[in-house]
């Protein structure tokens, strides 16, 4: 529970931390719609070899990242397994009598996993490159032209720095109120189905009532201070936008301009 | 006899941020006393009273308690039954209570242990009349009562799993002075009366020096020593290098020596000192 490091911000001083948090959101959208195009292997070879030199640039460890993809490890043997028994397509690869496997099924089920690792790598090197109160803010700055249609940018910022900032908070939570459901004999592990939906059960409802109850107490504390969700407000923080956030917005475009050439050529 | 050997623990060892809550431990806790473990906030309190249930296993080291030996890096079986012979209240136990009544939550710890539904019905309410809660809170959710009847209600929680030992993280933190009155001599009494083995954390020295049999000070994760509580609280030196406040009783002696008045050491309570000016007058 402790060892969460999916997107955990990692304070260092690259090119990629310095960049705009603005740029950086914009550059992960359009590479996640290249990553959509069909573009091939070479496709997706030159998108690797794009999102390992940004990586490089931002001195992430390799291990790091592949921490992340652990929790996708059963969701791709999930997809193998359903592509496996129903894809009938291509050369026929093994006949176990009752089972056929088909090339098709492994090429597919690879596609969409290479998506899926490309898709995670993107993400985590935002996470880990943006702190959670620039991200926030620059998710505010992109969504302000919607506000014209009602969309409350401010507001939606401000609910995700929240959460953000709680998820430490009700880790610390849940722990503290597991121990102390241990010390009352209950078993979080072991244990016949019953006695784990009880656990769980003693686990949930102090956990939705400290969260409730830290809610109340945020929101008092934030209207103490004056705070109005409408009011014009000023910023400490200012982002700004500087020449290497526009080569990292156009880089993005190229490499998305190249897999639709790439998807209608080949 | 509960004993650590050279116990450590560290968080996140890992991690470039690693830290060593406990540092070679080495204490002997006397079983059917009240030992309290005092400290500064960071010192290691809580994280050595979680080992005393295996919440916590140790980094290296061993424990020794109610005849299991939890080594490190060793699995121990049947963690459960030692959970059964200790019982842990947390800091702010409030916080654990789930079910839809109280005389329920506090049944759950004793149903956990294998008691029979009515047997877990009869120690909750013998429990809730210990703690002190009316019978007319039995069939109330335990969401909507006053803080201090929560913790109450959570402290019932464990007593009726009837632990050998009881230990307790900072019990009477956030209640009243008479609540917290209370509750002390609750466990007072479960120690003199039913021969349980209490042991206490707390920042509260008017209680360790009243209640405690025995002090443990914690600093950085080492025990700094282990004394009778009246003896502690004697070592001036000590105290002021550890920023220890002095109980009134022991402020007020100190007072009086200082001015040339003797009082005999064996006087420990306001009362005591007044029955002794009262028969030299």
């Amino acid at each position: 529970m402790n060892n969460i490091v999916f997107g955990k911000y990692i304070p260092l001083d690259t090119p990629i931390h310095r960049l705009d948090p603005r740029a950086k959101i914009l550059a992960m959208l359009i590479a996640l719609v290249a990553i959509f195009i069909p573009a091939g292997w070479y496709g997706y070879g030159i998108i690797a070899v794009v999102i390992l030199f940004v990586i490089h640039l931002s001195k992430i460890k390799l291990k790091v990242i592949f921490k992340a993809f652990k929790p996708m490890i059963f969701m791709m043997c999930f997809l193998l397994v359903i592509n496996v028994l129903s894809v009938k397509e291509g050369a026929l690869l093994l006949d176990l009598g009752f089972l056929e496997i088909y090339s098709k099924a492994i090429i597919d089920t690879l596609y969409i996993i290479v998506r899926l690792l490309l898709m995670i790598m993107i993400t985590t090197i935002l996470t880990m490159t943006t702190k959670p109160l620039d991200l926030t803010l620059g998710i505010e700055y992109l969504l302000t032209p919607f506000k014209k249609i009602g969309v409350p940018a401010h507001e939606i910022a401000m609910i995700i720095s929240i959460a953000l900032r709680f998820i430490p908070t009700i880790i610390e939570e849940t722990m503290r109120i597991m121990n102390s459901q241990k010390s009352r004999g209950v078993d979080f592990e072991e244990g016949k189905l019953k006695e784990k939906i009880s656990a769980i059960i003693s686990l949930i409802v102090p956990l939705f009532s400290v969260s409730l109850l830290r809610a109340d107490e945020l929101a008092n504390a934030m209207e103490a201070r004056g705070y109005v969700p409408q009011a014009p407000r000023t910023r400490y923080r200012r982002l700004k936008y500087e020449r290497r956030d526009l080569i990292l917005v156009i880089g993005a475009f190229l490499l998305l301009a190249l897999m639709i050439t790439l998807a209608i050529v080949i | 006899m509960v004993t650590f050997k050279e116990l450590s623990y560290v968080y996140a060892p890992d991690m470039p941020y690693k830290t060593t809550a406990l540092d070679r431990v080495d204490l002997d806790i006397t079983e059917g006393k009240i030992t309290a473990i005092i400290g500064k906030t960071g010192s290691g309190k809580s994280t050595l009273v979680q080992h005393l249930n295996a919440l916590l296993l140790p980094t290296s080291g061993t424990l020794e308690i109610e005849g299991y030996t939890i080594k490190a890096g060793e699995k121990t079986s049947k963690l459960k039954e030692l959970r059964r012979k200790v019982g842990l209240v947390f800091q702010f136990s409030e916080y654990q209570l789930f079910e839809e009544t109280i005389i329920k939550d506090v049944a759950f710890g004793p149903k956990n242990f294998g008691v029979s539904e009515e047997e877990a019905l009869e120690r909750a309410k013998k429990a809730l009349e210990l703690v002190g809660l009316d019978p007319s809170y039995y069939q109330r959710s335990p969401l909507d009562i006053s803080g201090g009847q929560k913790r109450r209600a959570a402290i019932a929680g464990i007593l009726a799993i009837e632990p050998e030992i009881i230990v307790l993280d900072e019990p009477t933190a956030g209640l009243d002075p008479k609540g917290a009155k209370e509750m002390i001599g609750l466990f007072a009494m479960l120690n003199k009366k039913m021969h349980k083995t209490i042991i206490i954390v707390t920042h509260d020295n008017e209680i360790v020096y009243d209640f405690a049999d025995d002090v443990t000070l914690l600093d950085g994760g080492k025990v700094v020593c282990k004394m009778k509580a009246h003896d502690f609280f004697a070592e001036r030196e000590l105290l002021e290098s550890h920023d220890i406040y002095r109980p009134r009783i022991v402020y007020l002696k100190e007072l009086l020596k200082d001015k040339g008045i003797m009082i005999p050491d064996d006087i420990h309570t306001l009362a005591d000192l007044a029955a002794f000016w009262r028969d030299h007058e």
